[in-house]
């Protein structure tokens, strides 16, 4: 703790040289909506200095008094250069318009230009939106965490799977935040879709790498989804119409040019369809799965220094299947809230506030019957927090962040009922666990010469697991089970750590640069699956006096170049992980066995690493944009409860992992694009041999995950054809026929998924058929596949 | 019980998710280890029968032959009760003497001309036979190596009831029903098998083991299907699984150890999640030293006679 005020105290004191500096700073919005644009870069060429707005619009830029040419560059639109007299600090909003007539050629040169060589953020990745929308869709729905998937070093769990990989490391080591608030399952039921509809979504960024200061609690990286803020010009509502789905998006202001909202809705009709087709008939009647999900969100500017945002989730996913003739039924409701309520406060024009409160409530629910037998299974995470971020601009050369988090964590993590007629089994009393969690952080990005820029972060994060808790001693065989009762709030046991963060960035004399980062984390909520599968049912937990917190560290270096005037832009990277204290559950576990005791019991711990190399190649501007990013990669195991202790592949430990994305935009009235993976695949622990035993055959097992399945890859194309944007109309008076804008606009989203019909494998089994006695007993390995070819159109339309 | 809620669980899930396709594809699964199977058990008032075996790699033949011909001859199997050590006298169906043909016929469900002319051994013990309260010890040699297991007769829980009674949408059939109260310890585990009186051998229902981690203490009664019924080709399909009224069972209700249970609660896990992409790939453990597969099991019966009247 001192030596972390002490590093704060020299930070400040090396700020302190006076100068006659003054300060540029304000919002930069979009003309058309009043959205704020993040990431525009405000840039002053006469002394090559500059920054970048945050995820508010905000920017701040002190630099000696004087008369400037100011140069706005955002990636939407042509760059605007503003005249501007600084003699006294001076707030400067300003709104930025896209002509009528624009060169999409030019626009993107002059935007986001030197990004890729010229900034810190190595290892991070921003989508953008509007790129997205015309790449192939699966089922007809754009879903951004099924693009990322197309990035290198991020993998997919598995077909149509939600969760994904990055650089090794599992699906819970991955911080998800939807407007600053944590998601922990970012899906629907079964995966196929995430929680992000992508017409409120404004921007998508995921650090993989040298993750800052400012974030931690998960091991691999930060997925940041920010949602727009709703036009406050004027009323507009977006949607779509698919073959499974349709969304609806209404927007608007609440007071002109202050204040705004957006409503996002969305939901599948696969029930409906369903009962369609099955008819009533049918054992089957009743049987139907649908989901929906609602965004909403609400901005209000009080004053030149105050603004507040209030932001909103909630979705839920319904499964019901019956079987009427072996009167047998299962329901599985899933569902996730979120909501996040923020405060910008502006100090001065170079110190920014956000002061955060968030919410997240994730539930899944397995309940089943079986004639007079009822079973239920419920596992979930409710998550209260809130967040303290400052931003502190003392002059070009620094860019200051310094705050605090604490979030307050209460776990289900299963919840087992059962029951037979009236007789209700004990199954013990649901266990629910609770902690705190915290964290102080402080970082510096500086310059220190024009070639050398560096990002030096320390995090320095707390956590506690509180009562009401009962710990559960398994006694041996023959003596009795014992407990251990916590009172509530009582402190059970406390971790703490230092998580230094370094990045710098070294630009060469040509203009390409060598970027390297350092990150060391702590993760003390973890998430286990049961199968070889990724399953609703993998359950997440908190670090308790017996599960110790992940930690990993990640060394990554890579070299960046842009070649033709930084219409290519190429990177390589190599990075190394180590992780210590990873989870899993002991050999043999079952579902059932967390009855009367503590999930953490059943758990095994032990360390794994990862390391590769990923090449990515992007054509940025042109008729024809695109991108190949190709992934060397492995990440093993090893526990000493595991495999006999021996080193083991991690289940998607993927050799190659290879996509190639294009999009070709042959006029204002059709886009193509394609989208081709190829990938390694998983492994997976299948039998080695059998053996008999009273009359029934048994397997055996080989070594954990020593089978691989056959290579994934996957072909999709899309085109998208849009109607006109103006139309024509005859001026009454001068009799001419001059161009209008129209203000309904509509487009077709045509998409194939898997083209040339692979049966790419999902899970492999081992099938057993006949009898042993009878003689025609048969074993076979057979492998399951998910997706043939899926056809698919989308009608989008928006005024 | 468990298992049974835990197999609905699985079912669901395996109906739930995939409705697709699936093909038989041949990879590669490396690290075959040939294994010794020790399947072994010993029962109140009865001698122990150990039958040897070795395990298969996964795409060997599963022919009936092949079956036959993994069992092992030859080998040195002793059981000690901590007085006595008696060495298992090894008997092959080739060699069978003389009354054992019809029973061995009906254990193997072959008939006796084809049973003369195969090797099947199992060792028995001549020496001892079971007994409440007491530990059994076994050894067995083979091609050097020596493979060790300890278990216990326990006390048996004799059933408060047994009844039939009528199933209200079919008259005349129904399920057996029991009465149970279980001891406050906790980690009884049982074993359920019935036959018909006129049976030889006891049939397992689809569900035989069951352990009292959801019932501990507590009375309750349950039902148990028919499982003869299922073999039988003159029962009509809606009257499988039920009794008769009439019929007259005799049930075998056994006690067993925490350990053994173990062995069979993965065992039955894994038959009925066969397939089941969702259940982790579990090796049942054996309670068995020396790195062979199988178990050694006390089983502690009580019985009881039930006619299906109401």
């Amino acid at each position: 703790m001192k030596l972390f005020l002490f590093f704060l105290s020299i930070f400040f004191t090396f700020l302190s040289y006076s100068q006659s500096k003054y300060t540029l700073s304000g919002y930069i919005t979009d003309a058309k909506n009043g959205e704020v644009l993040v990431g525009t870069k405000i840039f002053i060429p006469s002394i090559n200095q500059g920054t970048v707005s945050n995820n508010y619009g905000f920017y701040s830029l002190s630099v000696p008094s004087g008369t400037y040419q100011v140069e706005f560059r955002s990636g939407i639109f042509p760059t605007v250069t503003k005249s501007v007299d600084l003699s006294k600090n001076l707030v400067y909003n300003i709104e930025i318009a896209a002509d009528a007539v624009q060169d999409l050629n030019e626009v993107v040169i002059n935007g986001k230009k030197g990004e890729n060589t010229n900034s810190t953020k190595m290892g991070q990745v921003e989508l953008e939106m509007d790129k997205i929308k015309t790449l192939p869709a699966f089922m007809g729905e754009v879903d951004v965490i099924k693009i990322i998937q197309l990035l290198p070093g991020v993998s997919s769990v598995s077909e149509g799977g939600q969760g994904f990989y990055v650089r090794g490391g599992g699906p819970d080591q991955n911080l998800v935040l939807l407007d600053e608030a944590v998601v922990y399952n970012a899906a629907h039921l079964f995966g196929f879709f995430s929680v992000f509809n992508s017409d409120a979504v404004k921007s998508v960024t995921l650090t993989k790498g040298g993750m800052p200061a400012n974030f931690g609690g998960r091991l691999s990286s930060v997925l940041e989804v920010n949602m727009n803020e709703g036009n406050n010009k004027q009323f507009k509502v977006t949607g779509g119409i698919g073959a499974i789905s349709s969304r609806l998006t209404v927007e608007g202001p609440i007071v002109k040019n202050k204040g705004s909202f957006i409503i996002s809705g969305r939901r599948t009709y696969i029930d409906v369809l369903a009962k369609a087709l099955i008819p009533d008939t049918s054992p089957f009647a009743g049987s139907g799965y649908f989901f929906y999900d609602l965004n909403l969100k609400m901005n209000y500017t009080l004053s030149k220094k105050d603004r507040v945002f209030l932001s909103g989730y909630y979705g839920k996913d319904v499964f019901s299947f019956a079987n009427k003739e072996s009167d047998f039924g299962v329901q599985m409701p899933w569902g996730n809230g979120i909501a996040a309520l923020r405060w910008n406060h502006l100090f001065s024009s170079k110190l920014f506030m956000n002061l955060t409160a968030t919410a997240t409530d994730y539930k899944f629910q397995f309940i089943s019957n079986q004639d007079q037998f009822r079973f239920g299974l419920t596992s979930g995470v409710r998550d209260i927090g809130s967040k303290l971020d400052f931003s502190y601009f003392p002059n070009t050369k620094h860019k200051i962040k310094f705050g605090a988090n604490y979030i307050f964590h209460t776990f289900t993590p299963s919840s087992v009922s059962a029951q037979s007629d009236s007789v209700v089994f004990d199954t013990g009393s649901p266990q629910q666990l609770f902690s705190h969690e915290e964290a102080l952080y402080f970082l510096d990005e500086f310059d220190v010469n024009e070639a050398l820029k560096f990002n030096v972060g320390l995090r320095y994060s707390m956590y506690q697991q509180v009562g009401p808790f009962t710990r559960f001693i398994k006694g041996g065989i023959g003596s009795q089970d014992t407990a251990i009762n916590y009172a509530p709030g009582s402190l059970i046991k406390n971790y703490q750590g230092f998580e230094p963060r370094l990045s710098f960035r070294w630009m060469l004399p040509d203009k390409s640069s060598i970027k390297a980062g350092y990150a060391y984390n702590y993760q003390y909520v973890h998430l286990t699956s049961l199968s070889a599968v990724s399953l609703p049912t993998d359950i997440w937990f908190p670090s308790t006096d017996k599960a110790k917190p992940q930690t990993g560290w990640q060394g990554s270096v890579g070299y960046f170049k842009n070649f033709d005037d930084d219409k290519w832009e190429t990177s390589v990277e190599i990075y190394y992980k180590g992780m210590n204290n990873l989870i899993e559950y002991k050999e043999g576990a079952l579902p059932g066995d967390n009855i009367n005791d503590n999930t953490d019991n059943l758990l095994v711990y032990g360390k794994g690493w990862a390391y590769g190399i990923e090449f990515f190649v992007k054509r940025t501007v042109g008729k024809f944009t695109g991108w190949i990013g190709y992934t060397w990669s492995k990440t093993e195991r090893k526990f000493p409860d595991l495999n006999q202790g021996n080193i083991f592949p991690a289940k998607y430990d993927r050799r190659h992992d290879l996509s190639i994305v294009g999009t070709y935009t042959l006029n204002e009235r059709w886009t193509f694009s394609s989208a081709f993976i190829y990938a390694t695949g998983n492994t997976l622990t299948l039998p080695t041999s059998w053996y008999v035993q009273e009359q029934n055959l048994l397997l055996n097992y080989g070594a954990r995950n020593s089978t691989r399945m056959a290579p994934y890859h996957r072909l999709d194309i899309s085109a998208t054809w849009y109607d006109k944007a103006f139309k024509i109309k005859t001026d009454a008076i001068t009799g001419q026929e001059i161009k209008v804008k129209k203000r309904f606009r509509q487009n077709w989203a045509f998409s194939i998924y898997n083209v040339y019909n692979r049966a790419n494998p999902f899970f492999l089994f081992v099938d057993q058929d006949g009898e042993l006695l009878d003689g025609d007993f048969k074993l076979a390995v057979k492998q399951v596949s998910l997706f043939p070819i899926i056809p698919s159109v989308t009608w989008n339309f928006e005024f | 019980m468990t298992s049974f809620i835990q197999k609905i669980a699985f079912l669901s899930f395996l109906i739930v998710g995939l409705n697709s396709c699936s093909k038989e594809v041949k990879i590669d699964i490396p690290g075959f280890d040939e294994q010794i199977v020790i399947d072994g058990s010993i029962e109140t008032g009865a001698p122990a029968i150990i039958f040897l075996s070795n395990s298969k790699d996964i795409y060997a033949p599963t022919d009936i032959n092949s079956y036959l011909s993994g069992f092992i001859s030859g080998a040195t199997v002793t059981v000690s009760n901590g007085t006595i050590t008696d060495t298992l006298m090894e008997i092959c169906t080739d060699n069978l003497p003389v009354g054992f043909e019809s029973i061995a016929a009906a254990f193997f469900g072959l008939p006796i001309e084809q049973l003369i002319n195969l090797h099947l051994c199992a060792y028995v013990s001549t020496g001892l036979v079971g007994e409440i309260g007491k530990t059994y010890v076994l050894k067995v040699i083979h091609n050097n190596k020596t493979y060790t297991s300890s278990t216990k007769i326990e006390n048996p829980t004799a059933l408060d009831n047994l009844f039939w009674r009528e199933q209200a949408n079919l008259p005349g059939y129904g399920f057996s029903w029991a009465k149970i109260t279980d001891s406050p310890v906790m980690g009884d585990a049982y074993r359920w098998e019935v036959k018909n009186l006129s049976d030889l051998f006891y049939s397992k229902p689809f569900q035989p083991f069951t352990d009292d981690r959801f019932y501990n203490g507590k009375t309750f009664e349950f039902s148990v299907e028919n499982p003869m019924s299922f073999k039988d080709e003159t029962i009509e399909n809606q009257y499988k699984g039920y009794y008769k009224l009439g019929d007259t069972i005799v049930v075998k209700f056994s006690k067993l150890g925490k350990k053994e249970y173990q062995f069979f609660e993965k065992k039955y896990n894994q038959i009925y999640s066969g397939g089941n992409p969702f259940a982790t790939p579990t090796n049942i453990p054996s309670n068995i030293e020396g790195g062979a597969l199988g178990v050694w099991a006390g089983f502690s019966p009580w019985y009881d006679t039930l006619i299906c009247v109401p």
